[in-house]
């Protein structure tokens, strides 16, 4: 069976490269000259506050989003369906918290990056918890 | 549905690392179908009776609530 739209097998390091990269980013992020308070008011496109806030945040989805959709070793047909089933959870989980925010909250920068993170997070959790089941599977 | 491949492959004498190998899927794919927990697609389905040589009823049975 044949699985579009994935990338190759190695891009799944890219990923985890890209996130470890992101990591420090946002850690030293004073060291490295964003000081966020300063030009926090300023409403410009592509201060220091949006330029750290967009690389970042393209480094995190980028990385998250290659190691969500790598290939496996191998791609076969029950993996395809636990994709699927693990993108339904992901999308209903998604919905589900976007609904409680948008009631509770009206932090709409944060409520975009819960939307952003949250799908391809569950997904890669709830995909490897599948596959890490079927793994011990065959070794009882 | 029920199946019959761990009993075929007894007869075949191979493993389900080998019966994977021969369709094309993972070790895993085989051992949850083995195990029920996985219902395979029409097409994996007549690719395992080939490397059996047997019909695909004689492989995979029906049962009452499917």
């Amino acid at each position: 069976m044949k699985s579009r739209f994935l990338f190759p097998y190695w891009c799944r390091y890219l990923g985890l490269v890209l996130i470890l990269v992101h990591i420090p980013i946002v850690m030293f992020k004073k060291d490295l000259g964003f000081d966020l308070h300063e030009t926090q008011p300023s409403s410009n496109l592509f201060n220091s506050h949006h330029l750290f806030f967009m690389t970042t945040t393209l480094l995190m989805a980028i990385g998250l989003f290659l190691i969500a959709f790598a290939k496996e070793k191998i791609e076969d047909e029950q993996i395809l369906q636990l994709r699927l089933d693990s993108l339904q959870w992901a999308i209903y989980v998604n919905y589900i918290v976007l609904v409680i925010s948008l009631i509770f909250t009206n932090d709409t920068e944060h409520i975009l990056f819960l939307n952003l993170l949250i799908p391809l997070v569950f997904f890669i959790i709830r995909f490897r918890w599948k596959i890490f089941q079927n793994n011990r599977l065959i070794k009882e | 549905m029920k199946n019959n491949i761990r009993v075929e492959r007894a007869i075949k004498n191979i493993t389900q690392a080998d019966l994977a190998d021969q369709v094309g899927v993972s070790r895993q794919t085989i051992n949850t179908i083995e195990s029920n927990k996985y219902v395979p697609s029409t097409v994996l389905a007549l690719k395992i009776a080939r490397v059996f040589g047997k019909p695909v009823e004689e492989v995979f049975i029906l049962e009452e609530e499917d």
